[in-house]
């Protein structure tokens, strides 16, 4: 083939800027550290590590709703044991005063007692976790029991999600142990104030009366508790599962786009070295013409 | 005597072909470096008919016959092809590079407006009722919005950018259709003198690959020695010494369409196709309504769809006081879904997040059904049934895969340009070293004729000088 001078130059301009590209190419993926920036560079890299994002993140928001969720139950959790004392505080008096023996003055300070009881258990089961009343169902701005145990929240379940598609109940009702309209329904707060009525009056047949409402008061917090745990189990294996899959993913994206530092580093080394061979091997070619002979 | 007048006369003729050939040489090498240059010959060829003495013919020295340009009309004929080839991908390359907004390393940008939406949207859920959760949650909701826009606007933006450059081009284009006719008018009078106007052709030819490049324009040889021009879908933009005319005007779209404003006869307009144009212009062209304008079609779409199906389900929901939830977002602008997006809704107190009207603020079953638009198929249409994270990540798919194709085009087209132009410089090109040997050549000969007029020129004196 014929060599003229403009081939030699443009030559040596081709090749100098062919070898100053991947030096320049080399040197930017190693400081950056990942491999695929524009999408053109992997189409199926770059459409990959976005799904993998955006999978990691939602599964990190997954385990941090479930983790809250288990908290919140926790704390429901503990204020049923709070609601299960005075029960059992209560039933105790009920088994006391269910025999004769004791006089109008300790029925009546039993019966103070027991309005205490009353009191506690309805403080208990007005438990907060921020600012939601977590035993209101969805009324949960307002406390959800007075002080006689009218219950004025709803039996709406609250749902949180513990993975796609898939929700588990976040909280627990316990609307069947409030107060009725009718005194004779078996809940807890009606078994409270018989008992509290029974006492007041010192009829220790009323007093044993209230003895199957209370223990099916305590079965009713018993059964809460126990909801309450296989719910908090739930969410504790739920935001476990998330964020596994979440560091999963975050790893997946990794491998994915970061790039093998010390490939990178040779391959850093070897384009400088091809560019350094470049610039002298162009710099030779210059050198080598007729004109420096022809005298 | 005749003779030895014939031998000066023959060698002042060879005299001056040997200053021909020097100053031919001398050309090539002053043009070295010029872009476009063909290197030039002088060919020199025997004076015919030699002279009849007695038996024997003498020749009579030599002479200039042409100065002829080294061109390969084999090479030639293939390089406008090539250079729009080349011209056009490289084009459609770069334009779809410049546009970064799918770049894997922001972490700002729509997939994770995206993620954060959803994000907010679910820790919303837990507790419906609290104000800085709604507040955080339209926050985001409006970011998701302002995401969409900027997704979008940053393609048209790219787009509206190629609309500069084909106008830009199409100066371009115009100018070099002009200069060849010009040329080729200039050619033809100069070969009414009877020689090959070289540098005139160089000067042409330079412009016919200007416009091979800028437009993906072919040639066509006309008898009376001409070049017209012609565009890819076959519209002549130069015929002889009358150069046609590209232009712009607005399109529907909002960017320009390119049209022949005058055809060579001086008609027009008329409308040009895509498949019309090629070169870089033609690239453009291909990258502004192919790749990028497919990229914002589907981001368009991906909004539309998920603002549909977030509207349809808030709208089943409702408020803290009862009423119904509206639209949350609205999409209903000209411009497009993506570019029109805006927030439906501009208090917390209107997100209907409860699943009945009687329910409490910590209702969160429509919140719930809401979270859900994450995952559900978002087009009932879709086939593959794909929910917003596999939309997106379709979507930097695709795009990647027209990038990476433009750029694999690019580079094998810049490599048969290359090596057509490699091929093409060996054969037309100067080397310095053949001109300096041709220097010598031509030196030496000049050399030596002088000898023979100075031994002509003796013996002339000989004669003269008999008593």
């Amino acid at each position: 083939m014929r060599v003229t001078e403009r081939l030699v130059f443009q030559r040596a301009t081709h090749d100098a800027a062919s070898a100053r590209e991947a030096a320049e190419k080399a040197n930017a993926d190693l400081t950056r550290g990942t491999r695929v920036e524009h999408p053109g560079d992997d189409p199926a890299t770059a459409g990959l590590v976005v799904a993998h994002r955006m999978t990691g993140e939602r599964f990190a928001a997954i385990a941090s709703a479930t983790s809250a969720a288990a908290d919140e139950l926790e704390a429901a959790d503990s204020a049923l044991g709070n609601a299960s004392h005075a029960l059992v505080r209560a039933r105790e008096i009920a088994v006391r005063f269910s025999s004769a023996g004791y006089s109008q003055t300790e029925a009546t300070a039993a019966s103070q007692e027991v309005q205490g009881l009353m009191a506690q258990m309805a403080t208990a089961l007005n438990a907060r976790v921020g600012n939601r009343y977590v035993f209101g169902g969805s009324r949960d701005a307002a406390p959800p029991f007075d002080a006689n145990g009218t219950y004025g929240g709803d039996g709406i379940a609250r749902e949180v999600e513990i993975a796609p598609g898939v929700r588990q109940q976040a909280n627990v009702l316990v609307g069947g142990m409030a107060a009725t309209a009718d005194p004779t329904q078996q809940t807890a707060f009606n078994a409270l104030s018989a008992l509290r009525a029974a006492l007041a009056t010192y009829s220790t047949a009323g007093v044993q009366a209230t003895l199957t409402g209370l223990e099916t008061g305590m079965d009713q917090v018993a059964g809460a508790r126990a909801q309450a745990g296989v719910a908090m189990n739930a969410f504790d294996a739920a935001t476990s599962a998330a964020k596994l899959v979440s560091d999963g993913e975050e790893k997946s994206e990794s491998k994915l786009n970061e790039i093998d530092y010390a490939a990178a580093a040779v391959r850093l080394q070897a384009t400088q070295t091809a560019l350094q061979a470049t610039y002298s091997a162009v710099s030779q070619s210059f050198r080598l013409s007729l004109l420096n002979y022809l005298k | 005597m005749s003779d030895l007048l014939s031998i000066l006369s023959n060698a002042q003729s060879s005299l001056a072909a040997q200053r021909a050939l020097t100053a031919t040489a001398s050309h090539n090498i002053d043009n070295a470096n010029t872009e476009g240059y063909s290197r030039q010959r002088a060919e020199l060829v025997t004076v015919t008919p030699a002279e009849q003495v007695r038996g024997a013919f003498i020749g009579r020295g030599c002479t200039l016959g042409t100065i002829s340009q080294a061109r390969d009309r084999f090479l030639e004929a293939q390089i406008p092809r090539a250079l729009a080839d080349a011209a056009s991908s490289s084009a459609q390359s770069e334009a779809l590079q410049a546009y970064t907004g799918f770049d894997v390393g922001d972490k700002s940008g729509l997939g994770a407006a995206v993620t954060k939406f959803y994000s907010t949207l679910r820790a919303l859920a837990q507790n419906p009722g609290d104000a800085a959760l709604r507040s955080s949650f339209l926050g985001s909701a409006q970011a998701l919005a302002r995401a969409f826009n900027t997704t979008a606007q940053g393609i048209e933006s790219t787009r509206s950018g190629l609309d500069a450059d084909a106008t830009g081009l199409v100066g371009e284009i115009n100018s070099a259709a002009q200069a060849v006719a010009a040329l080729n008018a200039q050619v033809r009078a100069a070969r009414a003198s009877g020689a090959e106007p070289n540098d005139l052709l160089d000067l042409r030819q330079r412009q016919l690959d200007q416009l091979a490049t800028l437009a993906g324009a072919t040639t066509v040889a006309t008898s009376e020695g001409d070049v017209n021009v012609v565009l890819p879908g076959g519209v002549t933009l130069v015929a002889g010494a009358r150069a046609g005319q590209l232009g712009t005007l607005p399109s529907a779209s909002g960017h320009v369409d390119v049209r022949m404003e005058k055809l060579p006869d001086g008609s027009g307009p008329v409308a040009l196709a895509a498949s019309a144009l090629g070169g870089t212009l033609g690239g453009t062209l291909a990258a502004r309504d192919g790749a990028l304008a497919d990229a914002l079609t589907a981001v368009d779409d991906l909004a539309a769809d998920m603002a549909g199906a977030l509207n349809a389900q808030h709208a089943l929901g409702f408020t803290t006081t009862g009423a119904p939830g509206g639209p949350l977002f609205d999409v209903s602008g000209a411009l497009g879904a993506a570019r029109s997006m805006r927030l439906a809704i501009s208090s917390a107190s209107q997100l209907a997040l409860a699943g009945s009207a009687a329910a409490g603020p910590g209702d969160a079953t429509n919140a719930n059904a809401l979270l859900a638009t994450e995952s559900a198929a978002l087009d009932p249409l879709d086939p593959a049934r794909r929910g917003v994270q596999e939309r997106l990540a379709a979507i930097v798919s695709q795009y990647g895969a027209s990038t990476a194709t433009a750029k694999a085009f690019a580079e094998q087209d810049a490599a048969v340009k290359d090596h057509l132009a490699t091929m093409r410089d060996s054969y037309s090109g100067v080397s310095i070293d053949d001109e300096m040997i041709t220097l010598q050549q031509a030196q030496r000969g000049y050399e030596a004729i002088a000898k023979v007029i100075q031994a002509a020129d003796s013996m002339l004196e000989t004669l003269l000088n008999l008593r």
